[in-house]
């Protein structure tokens, strides 16, 4: 996102606008005020006496407020203003926007200030593609409110503009005459409202109301409360506190209120266009976050157990048991031009929906919700077995039903190169890529914990563990590349092997599939110069044909990645190589002011000095936004254990001290403290930071 | 004639018919028929529903007209589509109008495989 827009979001609703607060959206790009995938204003313009205005300064107040100090006049020339503006926007249901003139001259001052508005209600799909719409426009004016307003048969979506102050409104927007007296002001507040027309979701009012005047309505989701409730960091290392503020910051913003949660959230995927629900991001995001925030987890269950599949439907890669992948609201999504209604592509979110499951149970000891649930965790699990099984060779594999809008990849690396032969040739379908089973095998294994404990079914939980001993032993031999001594990265459509060497085999040690005698050939791997950048694991080895340090999938840095990595590593025992991750993607976020995005480039790090940002990358993104808290857990080796936290802290050389106070759980809320670092290799630095990562 | 919504709900109140999660709640649901309006309410006990033809509040409720209802339950439409087309309007507890979509059969577009639903055993 380009430096020069401002983004303010509460939920799935956000503003983009320019630093003058003003909205000028062309079709193909992302300004606007979007709710539920749909642009509900593409024009929001302010003039005074028909000029533009320049902004003096821009605030983020709160991550759905921001505050604008402009002046009358554009251009470089230097302006003597006796007026000043300031436009303070809340995001919420709409906006609210509180807008004030001040006449700082000795004389009163006439006016004419006056607000452009007009929607495209454009699809957040149709402005990647700027398709024309369907349906047709109306405007009116109804009971002092400008209704902006689309309709394509029974699908109507409507925005409403009114004003505090009195204004003549006409079908293009709001115009206001005024005298403002010496050394006074006028002010208004601007209501802007998005209705879903006919649904549940329409409001009259925006969510927040005037800053000065009136207290944040719905005080459970503040920022404040969201703050407090966390645990607090304390560091020698300064830069983490950024991060780890920013993370917590970010994610509340990112929170997906649903009405499904009773009012408790889940973590949205990210700017801008993944703001809706994701499986695979809402379950990593809960696991990230678990010792922070773990009602995330818990929305995250409820909601991915409620949409859960229970028919084949092929349009919608649909099948009992599985995991939804994307829901969308818009216009595309109604209309089943997309899949979104919901589209359920995805390999991965199915198991992973088992293990966040018990690993909420396991830290939280709620052991309701995960006894509720049982039935949707043995639906999941029976997927696995019945559905995801597409060669009959005991592997989860995908290969999507709907050939026209389904994903290829239907693994986290979704996109269309992802998954290579070293030599660069694409493998055909279906796919079996091997971090699938890792989870596949974690499942079980978690399954048969939550059968024997919670649900009280040892025949069941006995033959989880039968099926996932037999999964590790046929997966240790079918998918292990002796040459290279690593696993490959997938199985194709013909059972062999797709050999080329990427981040994969690191989930692999997460989900714990690795045998314990090829742990230390697989963790050389990851440390080593193919691999590991100097910042963190590349998603495909240097030297592979596809690699490509700016390829997304194909040896870009994913910081969420690498928080996962780092997490297996710590399982098998590899407490530096861990922490050596950690410090990497920790810099990395430091020289990203705290926020890391989606991806970075997967230059080597004595090469580039600085991480750079992939060129379209979310930021911010909720799985990254999630990662320096997964890296936090694995630094201090925190694990439930019973009803106890076991603490065995492995921190990167440059941190003296570090600790969580108040992290909650099981066992109420606990303090935890690491000391002293663990020797990395090697010990020059480029700059004072965590570690320099020369090999 | 064959009423495609009757058909709907006496299959979902059948002994071993499909279970509603772990749920105990109850929905209703209300179908325009122009100058009558058609109840019906289903009652969950820990996932299993009964059915009547009750008009009585409910946890969550479902508006639409009998012939969008119709379709839904022969599967020739998508529930959440219609909804976010505007076509059927909820109330209530959305997750149990979330879990209640899931009850109607898989839309017949032109991808849909049901006849290998229907071989396919119905999960737990």
């Amino acid at each position: 996102m380009s430096e020069n827009l401002v983004n303010a979001l509460d939920g799935n609703t956000f503003v983009v606008s320019d630093r003058r607060g003003d909205i000028v959206a062309s079709p193909t790009d992302t300004t606007g005020l979007f709710s539920f995938d749909t642009r509900f204003l593409s024009k929001w313009v302010l003039t005074v006496d028909g000029q533009r205005l320049s902004p003096l300064s821009v605030n983020d107040l709160q991550y759905f407020e921001t505050r604008f100090f402009l002046v009358p006049g554009t251009g470089t020339i230097y302006v003597n203003a006796t007026l000043s503006v300031v436009r303070q926007r809340a995001v919420g249901n709409g906006f609210h926007e509180e807008l004030t003139i001040l006449n700082h001259d000795e004389k009163p001052v006439d006016l004419r200030v006056r607000i452009d508005a007009g929607s495209d209600f454009a699809d957040i799909f149709e402005i990647k593609d700027a398709v024309g719409k369907k349906g047709k426009y109306y405007r009116r004016i109804d009971k002092q409110k400008l209704v902006l307003g689309y309709e394509r048969e029974t699908f109507r979506r409507e925005t409403t503009i009114s004003s505090s102050a009195p204004t003549q409104l006409d079908e293009d927007g709001l115009s206001f005459s005024l005298k403002i007296g010496p050394h006074s002001s006028w002010t208004t507040d601007l209501a802007v409202v998005t209705a879903l027309a006919g649904r549940e979701e329409e409001h009259d009012k925006p969510k927040y109301g005037r800053a000065a005047r009136m207290a944040r309505p719905n005080m459970a989701h503040s920022l404040e409360k969201w703050l407090e409730e966390a645990p607090s960091l304390v560091s020698d290392w300064e830069p983490l506190h950024t991060t780890y503020r920013r993370s917590l910051v970010d994610l509340a913003a990112l929170r997906f209120t649903l009405p499904i949660g009773r009012g408790a959230s889940l973590p949205a995927a990210g700017l801008p266009w993944f703001m809706a629900i994701f499986g695979r991001d809402s379950i990593l995001t809960s696991l990230q976050a678990l010792p922070f925030a773990p009602e995330l987890a818990a929305t995250t269950i409820r909601a991915l157990g409620a949409w859960q599949g229970t028919r084949v439907d092929d349009f919608r890669d649909e099948d009992p048991g599985r995991i939804v992948h994307e829901i969308r609201a818009g216009e595309t999504a109604a209309f089943e031009e997309q899949p979104h209604s919901p589209y359920y592509g995805n390999a991965d979110a199915t198991p992973l929906y088992v293990v966040l499951l018990d690993e909420y149970e396991r830290w939280s000891g709620d052991s309701v919700l995960v006894r509720d649930r049982e039935p949707q965790a043995r639906a999941a699990l029976a997927w696995i077995e019945e559905y995801a099984d597409l060669q009959g060779n005991g592997y989860i594999s995908y290969q999507r039903r709907n050939e026209e809008t389904g994903l290829e990849n239907q693994c986290w690396k979704d996109s269309w190169d992802s998954i290579s032969y070293r030599d660069g040739r694409l493998p055909g379908f279906p796919r079996a890529t091997c971090e699938l089973q890792g989870y596949a095998y974690d499942a079980k294994i978690r399954g048969a914990r939550l059968a024997r404990t919670v649900w009280k079914d040892p025949e069941y939980a006995d033959q989880l563990e039968r099926q996932a001993a037999d999964l590790k032993r046929r997966f240790n031999s079918d998918f292990w590349i002796e040459d290279g001594q690593y696993y490959a990265l997938a199985l194709d459509g013909d059972g062999s092997q797709v050999d080329a060497l990427s981040s994969n085999i690191g989930h692999l040690l997460w989900s714990g599939i690795v045998d314990k005698s090829k742990a230390e050939a697989v963790a050389r791997h990851l440390m080593g110069p193919q691999l590991f950048s100097g910042w963190g694991v590349r998603t495909l080895a240097d030297g592979e044909a596809r690699f490509n340090p700016v390829g997304y999938h194909t040896g870009a840095v994913w910081p969420f990645d690498n928080a996962f990595i780092a997490w297996g590593l710590r399982r098998y025992g590899f407490k530096a190589e861990a922490a050596r991750i950690a410090a990497g993607i920790l810099d990395a976020a430091d020289y990203f002011s705290g926020r890391l995005p989606e991806a970075f480039a997967g230059y080597d790090r004595a090469f580039t000095v600085y991480p750079v940002e992939y060129p379209t990358a979310c930021s911010p993104q909720a799985w990254s936004t999630g990662t320096p808290l997964l890296l936090l857990r694995t630094m201090l080796g925190l694990e439930p254990l019973g009803e106890h936290l076991v603490v065995e802290p492995a921190l990167p050389r440059a941190i003296g001290l570090l600790a969580l106070l108040n992290v909650p759980g099981r066992w109420g809320t606990i303090d935890v403290f690491g000391r002293g670092g663990v020797r990395e290799e090697p010990k020059t630095r480029l700059r004072p930071q965590l570690s320099d990562g020369n090999q | 004639m064959a009423d495609p919504t009757s058909d709907f709900f006496e299959r979902l109140g059948q002994p071993g018919a499909r279970r509603l999660g772990n749920v105990t709640a109850s929905i209703r649901i209300d179908l325009d028929r122009g100058k009558a309006t058609e109840h019906w309410l289903l009652a969950i006990d820990k996932g299993n529903i009964s059915v009547s033809r009750k008009n009585t509040k409910a946890d969550a409720a479902l508006h639409t007209d009998k012939e969008i209802f119709d379709r839904l339950a022969r599967g020739e439409a998508s529930p959440l589509a219609s909804m976010l087309r505007g076509l059927v309007q909820a109330e209530g507890d959305t997750e149990l109008i979330v879990l209640f979509q899931g009850l109607f059969p898989a839309p017949h577009n032109p991808l849909s495989r049901q006849a290998s639903a229907d071989m396919k055993s119905q999960p737990a």
